[in-house]
């Protein structure tokens, strides 16, 4: 047992510093160089100068980040809710048997994991149901990458809800709506709030999507507004690096707070393996 | 729970007792519908028919629309009249005066397999010692997730800024060796950095998996193994691989699969140029870069990664599976 704990101890320093290195440094760097006056950042690159703020109001106002910010929540939380809540209407009565061909429809559904994006049709049906270029047809078109891995987890989460409690609640009298809202719902917590972050992460990480879908700039989320920011100011890192710190706020606050669920997600690989 | 509502043909109520004893024969036996309302049975059907439909419209309609418009020289414009080109934009693909797409599939091999090595080897380097339960262990998850949940575009200008050639701080760092790369803007340097990126990106997601699996194992196993003195290496060797496996199948396919098909991160990092021209970024810009708006040639360019990637995706799994089967008997 001596002998084990050295080499244990460590390794276990080498790949904390190996993760703080890679995953920690860049992003603190990033975070320094916002505070940064454009003059310091100049002359020394690599050393922090004395912290001050104007760099976050300058990108702040040369950016449209505010609206952009409104956006993005915007098309991330109601595409990843649609998804969550379709995704459910299809898990129930396909994992309950309820209806005829309820595992072909599984089937049907476990194919979309791997469809890739296909971009270009979907550009040529925006045109089409005039879909282009507007804040709902842009929802709408997020709703469905989400959601066959929703069917999957919630269908899996639902096979896990006692069917005595299906049968008691029909017999009472209960409609199908009201059952599942107040019952099932409430059961299948942590599965539904799996299936919403991985849609909401879906939209937020799309950049193709603002990209081809979107033309007017009051229209674009974050990530697309960003990206233009550092094609008209380029080279102008600090105030680059202020525009990212603030671009990165709503998801840094989400991932705080959906933290236990991220350590909960570790067991769908379980599941799936 | 006796009530019986009108209209059923139900005569008596089964038991509680009963149909628990019933449920533990049958998995999965299912309350029948007729026990719902008519209103609510339709409810029921509209809701499923509502959620295939947007599925059936936003998933399995582009699928089949790609193909249709690769057969075609759509170009997105309004009132263009669209023409049946049959396989044109497949024999064009390998014509010489189309260089890009064969620099293309040696592009997107090269990505592949450098990212599925890269990938999974970090995660598995992390996952062993990021399971544990205690703090430094919780915040090693954390940091690792981040680049996920700050998303392609962020990640890609943090990088872009590091690397900046002028005044990047590796370009500082390799000045000091008298080194001046160009960095993302370098033909020898582009490919390894998105690689690089795109690693570091994903590599959280392929943790989050392993660590799945590592719980997965009985701790048992780890007492007996400990009671026969074997641990180190070997036990790493004889329990913790090939108890591993089927993670090691989800992890690499989701990663063979996601560096198949995404190009998200290329467009941000370089849009393609400098020898990181993959089929995905390949296809995007033939439909949408600048002056081309080919989009029947694009999609000609997906059809044939989409096939690109089964080929190399299926066999995979089932050279997975058999492996799976091997290593636990």
């Amino acid at each position: 047992m001596r002998r084990m704990r050295h080499p244990r101890l460590v390794s276990g320093i080498a790949i904390g510093v190996l993760i703080t290195l890679l995953f920690l440094v860049p992003i603190l760097y990033v975070i320094m160089i916002a505070f940064e006056s454009p003059s310091h950042f100049l002359v020394s690159p690599m050393t922090p100068g004395s912290p001050q703020t104007s760099n976050f109001s300058a990108a702040w106002n040369g950016a449209d980040l505010g609206v952009q910010l409104l956006n993005t929540v915007l098309y991330s939380v109601v595409a990843a809710a649609l998804s969550v809540v379709l995704g459910l209407l299809i898990a129930f009565p396909v994992a309950r048997r309820l209806v005829r061909g309820h595992s072909a429809v599984y089937t049907f559904l476990f194919i979309g994991v791997f469809l890739p994006l296909s971009i270009i049709p979907l550009y040529a049906e925006a045109r089409v149901l005039g879909l282009y270029n507007s804040r709902i047809g842009y929802i709408i078109l997020h709703v469905e990458p989400g959601l066959p891995l929703a069917v999957l987890l919630l269908t899996a989460a639902i096979y896990a809800v006692p069917v005595e409690l299906d049968e008691a609640a029909w017999m009472e009298g209960a409609s199908y709506l009201d059952y599942l809202m107040r019952v099932v719902v409430p059961l299948i917590r942590p599965a539904l709030l799996i299936a919403f972050l991985y849609g909401l992460l879906g939209v937020w990480n799309d950049i193709i999507g603002p990209v081809v879908l979107l033309a007017d700039p009051s229209l674009f989320p974050v990530t697309r507004g960003i990206y233009n920011f550092f094609g008209s100011n380029e080279s102008q890192w600090t105030l680059l690096a202020a525009a990212i710190v603030i671009a990165s706020l709503p998801v840094a606050a989400l991932f705080a707070a959906s933290q236990r669920q991220i350590n909960r997600a570790s067991l769908v690989g379980a599941v799936k393996g | 729970m006796t009530a019986l509502r009108p209209g059923s043909r139900r005569t008596a109520v089964t038991p509680a007792g009963a149909a628990g004893a019933r449920a533990g024969r049958r998995r999965n036996r299912a309350a029948p519908a007729r026990l719902l309302s008519r209103p609510s049975r339709v409810v029921m059907w509209g809701g499923l028919l509502l959620g295939l439909a947007v599925y059936v419209l936003f998933g399995i309609v582009p699928m089949v629309g790609n193909l249709v418009i690769s057969f075609t020289d759509y170009t997105g414009l309004p009132g263009q009249v669209v023409h049946n080109l049959g396989f044109a934009n497949y024999s064009s693909m390998l014509s010489t005066e189309a260089p890009g797409f064969r620099q293309g599939i040696v592009a997107s091999l090269v990505f592949v397999v450098a990212v599925t090595i890269g990938q999974n080897a970090l995660a598995l380097l992390f996952a062993h010692r990021l399971i544990g339960s205690g703090r430094l262990a919780a915040l090693g998850r954390l940091l690792v997730f981040l680049p996920i949940a700050l998303g392609v575009t962020i990640v890609g200008l943090i990088w872009i800024l590091v690397f900046d050639p002028q005044q990047g701080p590796m370009a500082s760092l390799f000045g000091a060796f008298g080194m001046h790369p160009g960095f993302f803007g370098a033909d020898n340097w582009a490919m390894p950095l998105v690689i690089f990126v795109q690693i570091w990106q994903n590599a959280g997601f392929s943790t989050l998996v392993f660590i799945g699996g590592l719980r997965a194992i009985d701790p048992a196993l780890y007492e007996a193994a400990a009671m026969d003195g074997i641990g180190g290496w070997q036990r790493l060797r004889r329990i913790t691989f090939p108890l591993l496996a089927p993670s090691v199948t989800v992890a690499v396919l989701l990663a063979v699969v996601g560096a198949f098909t995404t190009y998200n991160l290329i467009y941000v990092l370089t849009d393609g140029q400098y020898g990181t021209q993959t089929l995905g970024i390949l296809s995007f810009n033939a439909a949408f870069g600048s002056f081309q708006a080919n989009l029947g040639y694009g999609a000609a360019v997906s059809v044939v990664l989409f096939v690109m990637t089964l080929i190399v995706a299926l066999p995979l799994m089932a050279l997975l599976r058999r492996r799976e089967r091997r290593l636990l008997g």
